[in-house]
């Protein structure tokens, strides 16, 4: 399959100035300045293939939106080769920049007083689109979005929900092959949140389109992207498929346990990790290829009155590798 | 190109309607452009009375702050107070990421602000001169020739106002060097006074340096005070000090947009 993000061994550093408190500290950083060298990506490698959707993890600081920015244009790399379509991102060349797009949940290209349409206007008129293609596509993102008479109030009276929802459309005007989506959900409420999601699902479906995201909400990664790219202090520590990394590093399963009378705790540490929940409800944490003859012998030999076998959360899995990373 | 055309001109309908919004603030700005040149125009002439400062009458030193009241406006760069904090806080991010360069969208906040502002000066400037009535010294010819000393001016000024804009790459205090630039066009660019008025050694310096051609010397071409030779200097330091900036601007973008690191953004 064609790759349409291909990076190698991506390096950027930055130079912080660094001082101590105090006064004195300000009087010598007039003479001299101290530098620190933050490592925000480096050396990592991957490629993603037209059409999929991988999810972008790590921990704040751990240089996804570094990253990202890289593969956009925004910043230029200290070290290494990236192609994105076949562009070297900060070349930043006109048919690079009209095929992909980057959305961050913090930002915004709407112009801020004015009415969203103002800027979708703009955008038509930058991209370069033709008023069939602009009706099409804007028709296509409202009725995806449901953005109805949104785009017609100015930005600043906005919700957060419905600016997310102007942003992504106001990005998507063009149809990008590519797009780079930072947080597309963040403080958004749960509704908004599964829309979005679904939005971007469809979108991909609809276009085929390549996408790379980053999201602290595990929903949108377990929704959206089958595989992941895990990484941490600028490090890869995975890429594969969500369900690998959920067997690799986590080879547990969580047996949750509600009796219908008490039973003693020394009963159940047999089967694994016990944690007790209130005086009827029990979680065990047991090996993987343990859980289903754990589950017959608890349900043959103790007085059960629910239970349920589950995968650890996402969540606690992502802990679990950055923990298995430091160690 | 035809990109860059269509872009420029959504870009200004959009800054046009964006600074309609703030129909005060725009109103401020432009009582801050007539009240300065009015300051000078009142003590110049009163200096003057019924003689004359170095070839200036006091009708001269009217028409003189008249003209430029409308030039210090058109000529003004605001790139340091619009394009500078983009920089510093990340917020080229949204404007890289379109294909058009980033300057297109600058240029048009730039020609927005004036031709609002304009439309507040107007008015002002036509009352100021049915008041002082003052004598045009000027031709058909000198009225000509100001029209592209003024366009060069412009231009000149917003490659200058650029430079420092991007001095926010590397350093978030590019307005302390602003200031450099400010008092040298205070001094020496005709503001504080006509070009030609300033001391012997103190004209020959502003003669050399840049400020004059961003923004006096277009009002002395069409007050008709300069000779020929004058004026084939003036528009040959205009041009060089225009080719000079398109350079420098060329050179500090492309280095200052690598260490861009958008920050926050």
């Amino acid at each position: 399959m064609t790759a349409d993000i291909s990076v190698r061994n991506l390096v950027k550093h930055y130079l912080v100035p660094v001082r101590e408190g105090g006064l004195r500290a300000s009087i010598k950083g007039v003479f001299k300045r101290r530098h620190r060298r933050v490592r925000a990506v480096d050396g990592i490698s991957f490629e993603v293939a037209r059409g999929e959707i991988v999810g972008f993890l790590g921990p704040n600081g751990a240089g996804k939106t570094t990253a990202l920015k890289v593969l956009s244009g925004l910043l230029y790399p200290t070290d290494g080769e990236v192609a994105v379509l076949g562009h070297t991102p900060w070349q930043r060349k006109r048919d690079f920049l009209s095929r992909m797009t980057l959305i961050m949940g913090q930002r915004q290209q709407l112009f801020w007083d004015l009415p969203g349409i103002d800027t979708f206007l703009v955008n038509k008129a930058v991209f370069g689109l033709d008023e069939p293609t602009y009706e099409a596509s804007f028709n296509l993102l409202s009725e995806m979005l449901e953005l109805g008479d949104l785009l017609y109030k100015p930005v600043r009276q906005l919700s957060l929900g419905e600016r997310m929802k102007s942003e992504l459309a106001a990005g998507l005007l063009h149809s990008p092959s590519v797009l780079f989506l930072d947080e597309p959900t963040l403080g958004l409420d749960v509704t908004m949140q599964q829309r979005i999601r679904q939005f971007i699902k469809d979108y991909n479906a609809a276009t085929g389109a390549t996408i790379l995201l980053t999201s602290h909400y595990m929903a949108d990664v377990k929704a959206l992207a089958e595989r992941v790219i895990v990484i941490d202090q600028g490090l890869v520590l995975y890429d594969g498929l969500l369900q690998g990394l959920v067997e690799s590093y986590a080879p547990h399963k969580t047996i949750t346990l509600q009796f219908e009378q008490p039973v003693e705790i020394k009963d159940l540490e047999r089967y694994g990790e016990v944690e007790r929940i209130d005086e009827l409800q029990f979680r065990i944490k047991t090996a993987k290829d343990a859980a289903p003859g754990a589950t017959a012998r608890l349900l043959a030999d103790l007085p059960v009155a629910d239970l349920s076998v589950e995968d650890p959360a996402l969540e606690d899995v992502i802990d679990q590798v950055f923990r298995t990373a430091a160690e | 190109m035809r990109h860059i055309l269509v872009g420029f001109a959504a870009f200004t309908r959009s800054e046009l309607a964006n600074l309609f919004q703030y129909r005060v603030m725009m109103f401020l700005y432009a009582l801050w452009d007539v009240v300065n040149p009015i300051i000078y125009l009142i003590v110049w002439s009163l200096v003057a009375g019924e003689r004359q400062i170095s070839g200036f009458s006091r009708d001269d030193f009217i028409m003189y702050y008249l003209v430029f009241m409308v030039v210090s406006h058109l000529a003004l760069a605001i790139e340091v107070y619009t394009f500078g904090p983009l920089i510093e806080r990340g917020q080229l991010s949204p404007r890289l990421l379109r294909p058009i360069h980033p300057w297109w969208h600058a240029a048009a906040v730039n020609i927005s602000y004036k031709v609002v502002n304009l439309i507040m000066l107007i008015p002002v400037w036509i009352g100021l001169f049915l008041v002082l009535r003052p004598a045009f010294p000027g031709d058909w010819i000198t009225v000509a020739l100001f029209l592209p000393a003024l366009a060069a001016a412009i231009v000149l000024s917003f490659f200058i106002g650029s430079l420092f804009a991007m001095l926010a790459f590397w350093t978030t205090r590019s307005f302390s060097f602003w200031q450099i630039w400010t008092s040298l066009l205070f001094l020496m660019g005709g503001q504080v006074a006509p070009v030609a008025v300033l001391p012997g050694f103190v004209r020959d310096v502003a003669v050399a340096l840049p400020a004059r051609y961003a923004l006096g010397f277009p009002v002395e071409v069409i007050l008709g005070q300069l000779d020929a030779g004058e004026l084939v200097m003036g528009f040959a330091m205009q041009a060089g000090w225009i080719a000079l900036a398109a350079l420098a601007f060329a050179f500090v973008w492309r280095s200052g947009i690598k260490r861009y690191s958008a920050v926050g953004a």
